[in-house]
């Protein structure tokens, strides 16, 4: 096509300038792309290590339990629910949960506890408990020869309660039906550190818990893992329809204080990104503007001989379209492995970076098409914004102007 | 017979007040379908301007300009331009052609403005390239082409899209004497062959013998309109 070889040719015209330019280009779509990446691929790791500590990526309870947790608003068609979970391919774990709050005692002392109710072998499968127990074993279902099931407890109520592994733990708490609720259970495991979330959290069988709580084989929460983590509220939004009298909530709703803060330095890194864009527009901006200036007479030949304004415009716009793609492509070479290595492999961190209350050391970017993606577009957008008033100047003049100049 | 090239009352002014110029000074003429016309006079006259005027590549202050009897003025920018598209052809001093495109190319942009087909225009490229003595030399970029070539391809730039008016800015003037007359011959027998109205300015005494009607400028005034019946053949 002939417009596209003049385009072609008119980039070669400057060749040492219009390297630069692309360049500045490339450049910038490397930059914007790396950070992309890393902002999309850190954050997916600040969620994954979020979600899977405990809330996982959707929760469900009965309505209205969250916002008044009395023991006796529970999930009482478990059999039901958990064949739904089966049979629906996007969730691809689940954990049942009883929650409370009980008083523990051990030999001398007493401190108010979370108590959490879990079966040991669903549980592993939503959240990273398993690897969490810091000494002991992670326990099971099986009460002792004596009839007392094991518990695991937060490194906090160990400290402040000063018992260990194999000493008895005694709960109160309150019951279902308002009845006192005392059990003895014998310490298997000490969960976490002093810093972790459930520092001051008991975890019983779920069995156990149900007892304790003289609840029959109900729980008080789900939580789910699904198998693509964005699209959590989607999913959860689909769950929600069928199960009308229960409440299906994304970890979003239920962690708003995290998500918030999440979500604002996001908006921050935006502003990296904005940076980025604004110094190729000025680059770019600046290049066209010299390549118009200097072909002022020639356009004004081409608009002698029949051009329309608008069609300069075009052609201008074109060339600058051109540069870009050329450059884009070129940096894709480059970006690909180099964000398939960051994605796969990714690096350590000297220091761990504490991230909306997640630590985490192990840097890894994304790979996906919207990594690319997004940036090319934006760069497409700029370039083409940048090309336009440099085409509207040299459109604007009268032939006759044009050509005067030398 | 009728016109089509009808000027009234038409002026051009440069600057303001004291440095004020009166390029083209209300003038008013007519050019008949199929003349071809000298516009002659020495260098400041407004040769230049009045071609520029006529053909819309420059805007008047006052007076009207109508070429096939529209008042370009009365035009839009689309409008002009698609009107010098399919019905102007230009020729300037400088050769003017586009330097990354190659001579055929050069004839090729302005029927691809004029959405003619592809096959066509290629046809109609060696048709033009043909016609001014050009046959082989059609994938050489202006650069690589001597001035008297280069002003060929630009007559037959002008040519290519078929327009009833050819203006040319002193076509020859930086041509030598013998390959400006060459030249001017090829332009006359366009104009004999193909009845193509062509109006083209010189200072060139040569040059102007051989048109049949010499409108003589003066201070951006016609000082002298007449015809010449003894042009050379
Ligand atoms: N862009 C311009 N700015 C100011 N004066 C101009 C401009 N173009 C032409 N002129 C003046 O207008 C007059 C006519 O110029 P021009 O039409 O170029 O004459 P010619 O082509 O006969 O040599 C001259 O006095 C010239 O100086
Ligand atoms: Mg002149």
């Amino acid at each position: 096509m002939l417009l596209l070889r003049m385009a072609f040719r008119n980039l070669f015209r400057q060749y040492r300038r219009t390297i630069l330019t692309a360049l500045s280009i490339g450049g910038g779509y490397i930059v914007f792309v790396l950070s992309v990446s890393l902002v999309e691929g850190s954050y997916g790791n600040v969620i994954d290590i979020f979600t899977k500590d405990s809330v996982g990526h959707i929760q469900i309870h009965r309505k209205s339990y969250r916002e008044k947790p009395k023991t006796y608003l529970t999930i009482d068609n478990r059999k039901e629910l958990e064949e739904l979970f089966h049979k629906e391919s996007k969730i691809i774990s689940f954990a049942p949960r009883v929650l409370s709050m009980a008083l523990a005692y051990g030999k001398e002392k007493s401190t108010p506890v979370k108590v959490l109710g879990i079966d040991p072998n669903l549980e592993s499968g939503v959240t990273r408990i398993k690897e969490k127990i810091f000494s002991g074993d992670y326990f099971d279902s099986i009460p002792n020869a004596d009839g007392y099931y094991k518990a695991m407890i937060g490194s906090s109520i160990a400290k402040s309660l000063k018992i260990n592994i194999g000493d008895e733990l005694i709960l109160i708490g309150q019951g279902a039906e308002g009845s006192i609720a005392n059990d003895i259970f014998i310490v298997s495991s000490i969960v976490g550190n002093e810093d972790s979330f459930d520092r001051m959290t008991v975890y019983l069988p779920l069995i156990a818990s149900q007892s304790f709580l003289s609840l029959s084989d109900e729980v008080h929460q789900y939580a789910l893992l699904v198998n693509t983590p964005k699209r959590n509220v989607e999913i959860a939004d689909e769950l929600q329809e069928t199960l009308s009298n229960l409440e299906v909530a994304p970890w979003q709703r239920i962690e708003t204080t995290f998500y918030q803060t999440m979500q604002a330095d996001k908006k921050g890194n935006n502003y990296t990104l904005v940076l980025i864009v604004f110094l190729v527009f000025v680059g770019v901006l600046n290049t066209i503007l010299m390549s118009v200036l200097e072909r002022t007479k020639e356009f004004g030949v081409i608009r002698a001989i029949g051009c329309r304004p608008s069609k300069l415009i075009l052609l201008i716009n074109l060339e600058t379209m051109f540069l870009t793609f050329l450059s884009i492509s070129l940096s894709l070479v480059i970006v690909i492995p180099m964000i398939y290595w960051f994605a796969n492999t990714g690096f350590l961190l000297s220091e761990p970076i504490d991230m909306g209350g997640v630590m985490f050391q192990h840097m890894r970017g994304e790979f996906s098409l919207y990594v690319f993606l997004k940036p090319m577009i934006i760069i497409f957008i700029t370039s083409m914004l940048v090309s336009l008033p440099p085409g509207f100047r040299a459109a604007r003049m009268t032939p006759k102007n044009a050509m005067d100049i030398n | 017979m009728s016109m089509v090239i009808e000027i009234e009352n038409l002026t051009r002014k440069y600057g303001k007040g004291i440095g004020e110029v009166v390029a083209i000074n209300e003038i008013s003429l007519n050019i008949e379908y199929g003349e071809f016309t000298a516009i002659i006079g020495p260098s400041g006259s407004g040769k230049s301007t009045l071609l520029n005027l006529i053909g819309g590549l420059d805007k008047s202050d006052s007076g009207s300009v109508l070429l096939a009897g529209r008042d370009i003025a009365k035009m839009s920018g689309s409008q002009m331009s698609d009107f010098r598209r399919d019905r102007i052809g230009f020729i300037f001093q400088a050769y003017n052609l586009i330097p990354v495109l190659s001579a055929e190319e050069n004839i090729e942009y302005i029927m691809l403005l004029q959405g003619i087909p592809s096959v066509k225009r290629k046809e109609r490229v060696q048709e033009m390239l043909f016609l001014v003595g050009l046959e082989g030399l059609g994938h050489r970029r202006p650069s690589e082409l001597s001035g008297g070539q280069q002003q060929r391809v630009a007559v037959a730039r002008a040519m290519a899209s078929k327009p009833e008016i050819i203006l040319a800015d002193e076509p020859t003037a930086n041509l030598d004497s013998k390959t400006g007359m060459a030249l001017l011959d090829m332009m006359r027998q366009l104009n004999e062959d193909q009845g193509v109205t062509f109006v083209f300015s010189t200072h060139d005494e040569m040059i102007m013998k051989r048109a049949r009607r010499l409108i003589h400028l003066r201070d951006g005034l016609v000082a002298l309109d007449e015809r010449n019946s003894n042009a050379t053949p």
